[in-house]
């Protein structure tokens, strides 16, 4: 009996050894001949053309080199007032001649998304501008409180790679009081469902991969909302960090993966909207994150 | 006996294989993206007979992947001192959250080499040089003419034109500065965090800001001294 354990063990170093040595399958950009990239899902790669499995993009050949545009902001009437309309004008210049950019690829069935975040972390909305006949995007927003608000611009311009850029304003006035963010997992009642969060690790850490995990109930009727299973805005407690994901796995099934690396040992807020029965529900967790060892 | 031959065969077993490969999971390779952000954000500094070690090819920089991730995710590096989209520099020297991404997913996924038909052209690399701080050394605002001095709250007396911002002497941390229009209006200039005195770099906007006279700058510490930069005139340009 002993022997036929050991022999079963050293079997087993052999075949994991070999397994390890074994040339490990290319990934597509490493196999020579062309690649074809998601412009939205830079993981999903093919050799062939085709679709993004994720998002449903037409995939890209080549790579082009990630340059960052200019995104001007420009709100009237100044000073912006609290309580009352202004307009939001979003001006998008190329890196290069700084000439107005007016051609854009229309990402999850929108040419620009709008999110903008409170500096208490109280205020979220997730909207899109429209495309004005002068090139530029325009949307009338309420600001509904004094303070600095972080706005996100997230727009892919023509033979470019997609932009994520961040802008300020201030809403003059008091600042509003600081929550201190604690953890918050607990189960939230949406508009017409409800969400429920685990991680894996439990404890995320800054600069490794947390598999996010949202549970749906009743998950029946879910439906994609633009294009996608779900959205997904983490913002860092001091609103350094602001990251837009999309579901790594999602079937319209009850359970929707988000894979997210958190950078900071921060706490993140954490928005996540769903559809279903052309309800659009969004909920709101705490995610404190901290690092290796800590 | 048994358990103690287990325990020696399993960690046989686990060091053999975690000799033998990072697996790869990630299709972002050196060759293809990463050189690019390199290239056109830290060969400024990490080349040969730079200020730091060398980081121009993919041997060199493997043995230090895991910690080009932190220090990129924590915003040590590039050592530009500010919070990105809190005011609009030209000499913006901080990473997007694209290549953020790029270099964390590469990082974690076996940081492979790909292929060298990927590489940037050579006369592309030396235009993405350029574009970086390679070829564009810091002025030298400390002695530009015409330069303000602020130090806490200060009003102005007459009208400026805000080329950019010199920290000359701030602390560590993080504070934002900010222009208080007579009007009513507020104007984020910079989000300095972590910015570090020996990192000696201005903040240039990308359009200079018309400041009226009353206009408050506020948010530079008591004891704090950050330069205003004029706009310089195009005779001086010349």
């Amino acid at each position: 009996m002993t022997r036929a354990i050991f022999g079963f063990l050293i079997l087993m170093i052999i075949v994991i050894a070999g397994s390890a040595q074994a040339p490990i399958a290319p990934l597509p950009s490493q196999n020579a001949g062309d690649v074809y990239i998601c412009p939205m899902d830079p993981d999903v790669r093919s050799n062939s053309p085709g679709k993004c499995a994720r998002c449903g993009m037409a995939l890209v050949a080549g790579l082009p080199d990630p340059v960052e545009y200019h995104l001007h902001l420009d709100v009237t009437p100044r000073p912006v007032k609290p309580g009352q309309p202004a307009n939001l004008t979003f001006e998008i210049h190329d890196p290069w001649k700084d000439r107005q950019v007016t051609n854009f690829q229309i990402v999850h069935e929108k040419l620009f998304h709008m999110f903008v975040v409170s500096q208490d972390l109280q205020v979220f909305l997730h909207n899109h501008p429209t495309l004005g006949t002068d090139g530029n995007f325009h949307y009338e927003y309420v600001f509904p409180k004094s303070g600095m608000y972080r706005i996100l611009g997230d727009f892919y311009p023509d033979g470019a790679t997609p932009q994520l850029i961040t802008k300020t304003i201030f809403v003059p006035g008091p600042a509003p009081k600081a929550v201190p963010l604690a953890r918050d997992y607990s189960p939230k009642d949406a508009e017409n469902m409800n969400v429920e969060l685990t991680t894996d690790p439990p404890q995320p850490i800054s600069g490794f991969k947390t598999q996010v995990y949202f549970r749906v109930k009743p998950a029946e009727g879910l439906e994609k909302y633009l294009a996608a299973w779900g959205h997904m805005l983490a913002a860092s407690d001091d609103l350094i960090d602001m990251i837009h994901e999309h579901p790594f796995i999602a079937d319209g099934g009850p359970q929707i993966q988000f894979n997210v690396i958190f950078p900071r040992a921060r706490t993140y807020r954490v928005w996540v909207q769903f559809q279903r029965k052309g309800v659009v529900n969004t909920a709101r967790f705490d995610i404190p994150v901290k690092a290796l060892g800590q | 006996m048994k358990s103690v031959l287990f325990t020696c065969v399993v960690m046989i077993a686990m060091c053999a294989a975690a000799e033998a490969h990072d697996v790869i999971t990630t299709p972002v390779t050196w060759d293809r993206e990463i050189s690019r952000i390199f290239y056109s954000r830290c060969v400024a500094c990490h080349r040969t007979d730079g200020s730091a070690f060398t980081l121009m090819q993919y041997q060199e920089t493997f043995p230090w992947r895991t910690a080009i991730k932190e220090e990129v995710l924590e915003r040590r590096m590039p050592p530009w001192g500010a919070v990105k989209g809190f005011g609009d520099f030209r000499n913006d020297q901080a990473l997007t959250p694209e290549q953020l991404e790029l270099l964390t997913s590469w990082s974690q996924g076996g940081s492979p080499e790909g292929e060298e038909k990927d590489l940037p052209p050579k006369d592309k690399l030396e235009e993405m040089m350029k574009d970086g701080a390679w070829a564009a050394p810091a002025p030298q605002p400390a002695h530009h003419p015409g330069s303000l001095a602020v130090s806490g709250d200060f009003k102005l007396v007459k009208p400026f034109k805000l080329d950019g911002l010199f920290p000359q002497s701030v602390p560590a941390g993080s504070f934002q500065i900010i222009a208080e229009f007579p009007d009513g209006r507020v104007e984020p200039l910079v989000w300095l965090d972590d910015y570090k005195e020996k990192y000696a770099h201005p903040f240039l906007f990308r359009t200079p800001l018309e400041l009226p006279a009353g206009t408050v700058i506020s948010g530079i510490p008591p004891g704090a001294t950050v330069l205003l930069l004029p706009e310089e005139k195009a005779e001086a340009k010349k």
